[in-house]
């Protein structure tokens, strides 16, 4: 196991290479530079700018800059957009906020998304199957840019309970619309994988067999169905809550949280090189590092797995 | 030297705590003096070199204090500059500076003046605005930008701690309307040495502003409260200013509804609902952008633009009394010239599109069609280019229907903002929708764009116009100038002008002192007052 970490670990970093490679050749063809704007500056204004953010140099030798400074001293550079502001500032500003409500709200959906699948699979084609798969469904079709304006209304102008945006790390008040607006629809999608996989595990040999031996069936199900039925969940729930902590611009946009996720479709928009750069860095590394937590965790409950 | 500005200058000096800061007759002050408002994105600087944009400049306006002010109406009283002189040859100003301190309690001098707008132009500082200066016509303000020169050669000097002498390559009629500009404000030298990048955080920046940064988490919220070093704090009313950032302007109204924020944009096509429904709170002002499509003339563009007839023709075949009622719906105006109407002393010409009937420009523009060779037989195929945007899309959508009885076939190409700005810039479009806002209050703003060196995306170039431009710089009156350079773009249409911006906001009825008359909406927070219920 120790080897088959230390493996993937080691393949991480020519993977993250060539993400920096692609991300900052890409970003370099898109028309239009960080300082394009509407009011022309003046050649020479832009050649100063060129110059003091290094962008006057070759692109090899950029890309070969840029990872050094990373590789030596962790400097993702200074913003394009922000010149006030390094890249370390702002994520180090925005990513804390996004951690906080994605996590929250990745574990309100995968708990109530998992409890209404298991329900729904074991009272199969009953009241309560149909009222959870209801919920469920409706819970897809609401995308959370529909939700986000409602719960505003609903929350903040009629019932004066809630902040309508913002953010504080001190007071919770104004994480709950953010978590409930973000967690809806993947609870909805955890709670149908949950219950389909459900259904085919209670409907194996192993289950009856637990059955025909008198178990309890509350035992049946928490010990013999639940475990193998998330391995699905669990290879979904992967890169969902790297999604999840990185933000989503939505979120961000309509509760003016100050998160990354709306600072990474920003930067893409500003032709922000280093913060585009810096969050596409910090979502790769995510993502690799949770792709493995996966793997481990398969390993982990499904005994047949062996690395 | 004449002192006809000194004492001018001076009167509005006492005018001003009378005219700001108290109370109007029966107001009675709430006991909260705080002001939030809305931003629709974060503050992207406050460094007053590095700024670039309108919100930006609104903070920074509490936060320093250049050597001039606006009044309520746009009209320039001093600010650090007690008075100033002006030389005969009209190229030498020298100013009078009061007795104002930074907000760690340090004398505001001449010296960071000097400091301060050397730094702008200095090729390290690499600032977005070191144009501004240039258009100042501050000496040698172009050769230290390029680079040939050093920065202490720039013609600003301070001949002691409160005098401060400027000298201009050229005399140039607004020089002082840009003076209340964030560009111009003083920065503090020594913390920025000693600072770096990291000098404007709060806790750290230091300002000579009615008003000191008390947080800023950005794209969240920035905090400002009163300052008591300010030179004025005696009349300054409110005690908390807040901008709140709220990226959706649906769900910003949803906040001011909610009690939330004082003032917030309403959104495209609410005003007349909101108007009926909140009579005292939303309101629609002037404000000094204008909406054009514009015409690519070069090399590059299509061989039919070329022709002024057909540039007339799309020009009257545009129905914007549509656009500004049926679509914007804001108190918008119908554009016939390229100056916003409520630019000071700007005197609209008296243009076709000024004087003709809808129907009878439609009956021009099909007989000036006609004479270019074009109709419903021979159609005329053009591409219409506009950034992501729902009224972009609306109006470009309109204009497509508005030309299509004439046989034009119009293709819409919308792009996003950074590719729609570097296309307009490489002449990459047959027709373009633009909009330009004014720098400040004076019809150049605007006219000069169309000089032949001028931004002028469309490349339409015209001797006669260069001149009148060239000639306005040194002009005692420039009304007829600008007048007659309208009517140059009346003749030549080197672009068609849509329409005129307004300021369409919901502000809270208890909010008092924000300026309704000021078309280039720059307000300060030290005129503002809250009263009670």
């Amino acid at each position: 196991m120790f080897a088959y970490i230390m493996r993937r670990l080691a393949v991480a970093i020519p993977t993250l290479l060539l993400l920096i490679v692609f991300s900052f050749v890409l970003m370099h063809l898109a028309p239009g530079g960080p300082f394009t704007q509407e009011r022309a500056l003046p050649p020479q204004v832009i050649a100063n700018l060129n110059a003091k953010y290094g962008l006057d140099e070759p692109l090899w030798r950029q890309i070969i800059n840029y990872i050094w400074g990373i590789v030596a001293h962790f400097d993702f550079g200074p913003s394009f957009v922000y010149p006030d502001r390094t890249v370390n500032q702002l994520i180090a500003a925005g990513f804390p906020v996004t951690l906080t409500y994605g996590t929250l709200s990745f574990i309100a959906a995968v708990v109530v998304g998992v409890a209404l699948g298991v329900v729904a699979a074991i009272w199969h084609n009953s009241f309560l199957d149909y009222l959870a798969v209801g919920i469920s469904i409706g819970a897809q079709v609401l995308p959370n840019f529909v939700m986000a304006p409602i719960l505003v209304l609903v929350f903040t102008l009629w019932y004066r309970l809630l902040p309508g945006g913002g953010w504080s790390f001190s007071n919770p008040d104004f994480w709950i619309m953010p978590v409930i607006a973000l967690g809806t629809s993947y609870m909805a999608s955890i709670a149908r994988i949950t219950r389909s996989s459900m259904l085919e595990v209670l409907g194996s040999n192993h289950i009856r067999t637990a059955r025909a031996k008198g178990m309890p069936e509350h035992r049946v199900i928490l010990r013999h169905a639940l475990k193998p039925a998330m391995l699905p969940v669990i290879s979904y729930l992967g890169p969902v809550f790297v999604s999840m902590i990185t933000g989503s611009v939505v979120i961000d946009v309509y509760f003016s949280t100050g998160g990354i996720g709306k600072a990474f479709v920003d930067s893409a928009l500003n032709r922000d090189y280093a913060v585009m750069m810096g969050v596409t860095i910090l979502v790769g590394a995510l993502t690799i590092l949770f792709n493995l937590v996966v793997d481990i965790l398969y390993a982990w409950i499904d005994p047949k797995i062996r690395y | 030297m004449t002192k006809l500005f000194t004492t001018t200058a001076l009167l509005a000096a006492l005018a001003v705590p009378a005219f700001a800061v108290q109370p109007a007759e029966g107001d009675k002050l709430a006991e909260n003096q705080t002001y939030t408002y809305w931003l629709l994105d974060a503050i992207k600087s406050l460094d007053p070199a590095k700024n670039t944009d309108v919100e930006g400049s609104d903070v920074l306006r509490s936060l320093f204090e250049g050597l001039m002010n606006e009044d309520a109406k746009g009209a320039m009283i001093p600010g650090v500059a007690e008075s100033f002189d002006e030389s005969d040859d009209k190229l030498t100003y020298t100013f009078h500076l009061r007795d104002a301190k930074w907000s760690n309690g340090d004398p505001v001098t001449a010296g960071d003046f000097v400091y301060a707008w050397q730094r702008v132009v200095n090729p390290e500082t690499a600032s977005e605005y070191a144009w501004f200066i240039e258009l100042m016509n501050i000496v040698n303000a172009s050769e230290i930008v390029k680079g040939e020169k050093a920065p202490e050669e720039l013609g600003v000097k301070a001949v002691d701690d409160k005098t401060l002498e400027v000298t201009l390559t050229t005399p140039t009629p607004y020089f002082v309307k840009t003076l209340s500009h964030a560009t111009t404000y003083p920065v503090p030298q020594s913390l920025i040495e000693a600072e770096g990048d990291n000098w404007t955080q709060p806790g750290k920046l230091v300002g000579n502003g009615a008003f000191t940064l008390e947080s800023h988490n950005l794209g969240v919220d920035l905090t400002m409260t009163k300052n008591p070093e300010y030179w004025d704090a005696d009349n300054v009313l409110m005690e908390t200013v807040k901008a709140v950032t709220v990226n959706d302007n649906n769900v910003a109204l949803t906040r001011y509804q909610a009690g939330e924020l004082d003032r917030v944009q309403i959104p495209a096509g609410q005003y007349p609902r909101l108007k009926e429904e909140f009579p005292d709170q939303a309101v629609s002002l002037p404000y000094a952008c204008s909406y054009a499509y514009i015409y690519n003339v070069s090399d590059k563009g299509p061989e039919a633009l070329k022709d002024v007839k057909v540039r007339e023709a799309l020009s009257l075949a545009i129905n914007r009394q549509i656009i500004v009622e049926n679509v914007l719906q804001g108190g918008q105006r119908p554009a016939t010239t390229w100056t916003h109407w409520a630019i000071e002393g700007f005197e609209q010409p008296e243009t076709e599109l000024a004087t003709l009937s809808q129907e009878e420009m439609n009956e021009k523009a099909k007989s000036l069609l006609a004479e270019a060779g074009y109709g419903p037989d021979n159609p005329l195929n053009l591409s219409l280019q506009y950034n992501t945007d729902e009224n972009h899309k609306k109006l470009a959508i309109a204009v497509q229907q508005f030309w299509k009885p004439f046989g034009v076939n119009v293709t819409l190409n919308n792009v996003e903002w950074k590719v729609h700005t570097d296309r307009l810039q490489n002449q990459d479009f047959d027709v373009a929708r633009y909009a330009w806002c004014g720098d400040y209050n004076e019809a150049s703003t605007f006219l000069d764009w169309f000089r032949t060196d001028g931004y002028n995306s469309g490349k339409w170039s015209n001797e006669e116009y260069d001149k009148l431009m060239a000639d306005s710089k040194t002009a005692e009156d420039t009304g007829p100038l600008y007048k007659r350079a309208e009517e140059i773009l009346a003749e030549e249409v080197p672009a068609a002008f849509v329409y005129h911006y307004a300021k369409v906001d919901m502000i809270s009825p208890k909010i008092k002192g924000l300026p309704t008359e000021n078309v280039l909406n720059t307000w300060y927070a030290k005129d503002i007052y809250r009263v009670a219920d």
